[in-house]
């Protein structure tokens, strides 16, 4: 996987997703970019470049997502990013569609919808588990705000869905894309500089 | 170019994401927040333009749009004025919120205490998370023991001995195990006169029925007394305590909730009583605190 292809993909992904989304939004269900370009990667790069990706994605994901933390000393309270949980939760997200990726046609764009729901509720779930673990000793506010825990999954869930069919789109895009991603999984037909189409 | 994906890499990078992740907020205040500015950074001029297309597609409504331009700045300027009077409003609520709550009381001896507004700064994350932080200290001559009351005459737990820092103390509420077992007095109805009787000339007053309280946590106490007294849901509960300071007697701790049998004692019943101040709700209280040289008794 070419890693100057995949890290402004990425950044574009995330750029969408925080200042774009919310238009799309269907009350709390909001849909997500960054899953489908994730589960893109999960289905064509080798393991250990799936498992890096998730990794970064997860980082950028924590370096956005701080958690408001009040002190006693101070009446403003502060915000502080807690990197590590998201980046386990991308893991956790990506970890699915390796495993069920041998068992999808991964040329058809639903099979890249399904990869995306996958990994955005596989990580969803992971991430409520820590923020949910991390509340019984460290965050007296859980990391996924106020409510229930049962309540924040859910609204994940549908999110995940609502990804997975909105990310229909840009799997179509992303598979356009593929020869400049030189995943060592797409096989030869879509190495660089060979050309694909319906052209002869 | 290839990232190096070695699997004793990968492996520790994991390791080191999953530490971070079970770090506490107070480990990484110091450094997270400049590894976010630092990976934000690059994504910040699509997430501006990105910002600008979507108030482009779904934009914020313009106040009075179509209106003549004269009215709409007439309009704009009533709402600027309504602003600061709601703000003038709410400021004067608030003021006179604790106005009530330092002349709501009207104590039977003045010179016994005197009322001390406090605000809860903080409030223990510990098991059970009762205790709370107010600020006023030794200092604003706030002392152990001193009660802490809210809404006039609901009583909501003691001042605790030890520091909580400089010019403040904890507050143990009275739902809190800690603070002990407490004295009381459920406030009964007189029992009602028999049929045909010449009603009283003035009314009957309340039977008194002492009862001893255990705190039982959220916000509720459990006791027993003496059979022989009619004690009913919803009958008022106030302390009488030998061993709080004199300004506590008689403040209200809550209502009966239920009555029942004491499987333990047949000779005794069993009352359930539920605060009437919420402590883990309050957010202003009032210490009343000894005025020097008259406090007797209270606890060491």
């Amino acid at each position: 996987m070419r890693w100057w292809v995949f890290l402004p993909a990425m950044a574009i992904a995330l750029s969408v997703d925080v200042a774009f989304m919310p238009v799309l939004a269907l009350g709390p269900f909001e849909p997500r970019l960054w899953p489908v370009v994730l589960a893109f990667c999960a289905m064509y790069a080798s393991r250990e470049s799936t498992l890096w990706a998730a990794l970064v994605t997860g980082l950028w994901l924590d370096a956005a997502h701080a958690t408001v933390v009040a002190s006693a000393a101070d009446p403003v309270p502060s915000a502080v990013p807690i990197i590590g949980p998201h980046v386990l939760a991308c893991l956790a997200g990506a970890w699915p569609v390796l495993e069920l990726r041998a068992v999808l046609y991964r040329r058809n764009v639903l099979a890249i919808a399904f990869a995306a729901g996958t990994c955005a509720a596989a990580s969803a779930l992971a991430f409520v588990a820590l923020a949910g673990i991390r509340a019984a000793y460290a965050d007296a506010v859980p990391l996924w705000g106020t409510g229930s825990g049962a309540a924040a999954v859910g609204v994940d869930l549908g999110s995940a869905l609502y990804t997975a069919v909105l990310g229909l789109l840009p799997a179509r895009l992303l598979h356009e894309t593929l020869p400049a991603w030189d995943f060592a999984t797409a096989g030869p037909r879509f190495s660089p500089g060979v050309r694909i189409g319906r052209d002869p | 170019m290839r990232f190096p994906t070695s699997q004793r890499l990968l492996t520790g990078a994991v390791a080191l994401a999953a530490l971070c992740a079970a770090l506490p907020e107070r480990s990484q205040a110091a450094w997270s927040g400049a590894v976010s500015v630092a990976l934000w950074a690059p994504l910040w001029p699509a997430t501006a333009l990105l910002s600008l297309a979507r108030n482009a597609i779904r934009p914020s409504d313009p106040p009075y749009e179509g209106l003549p331009e004269a009215l709409r700045d007439a309009l704009a300027e009533r709402d600027r004025l309504q602003g600061e009077l709601d703000a003038a409003s709410l400021r004067l609520r608030q003021v006179e919120t604790e106005l009530g709550e330092l002349t709501g009381y009207r104590p039977g001896r003045e010179d016994g205490w005197r009322p001390r507004l406090a605000t809860v700064v903080q409030r223990s994350a510990g098991r059970p998370p009762g205790l709370f932080v107010i600020d006023q200290g030794p200092e604003h001559g706030v002392d152990k023991g001193d009660p802490v009351v809210v809404g006039g005459n609901r009583l909501v737990g003691l001042v605790a001995a030890g520091s909580a820092g400089a010019g403040r103390s904890l507050v143990i509420p009275l739902d809190d195990a800690r603070a002990g077992r407490i004295d009381a007095v459920v406030m009964a109805p007189p029992p009602a006169p028999p049929a045909g009787a010449k009603p009283p000339s003035k009314p009957p007053a309340p039977v008194a029925v002492l009862v001893q309280l255990l705190p039982a946590g959220k916000g509720r106490l459990v006791g027993e007394f003496d059979p022989s007294g009619e004690v009913k849901p919803g009958d008022p509960v106030i302390l009488s305590d030998a061993t709080w300071k004199p300004g506590a007697q008689g403040m209200r701790i809550g209502t009966v909730e239920a009555v029942g049998v004491l499987d333990a004692n047949p000779l005794r019943r069993r009352v359930e009583v539920r605060m009437d101040a919420d402590p883990a709700r309050v957010g202003r209280v009032v210490v009343k605190v000894s005025a020097s040289g008259t406090a007797t008794g209270g606890r060491p």
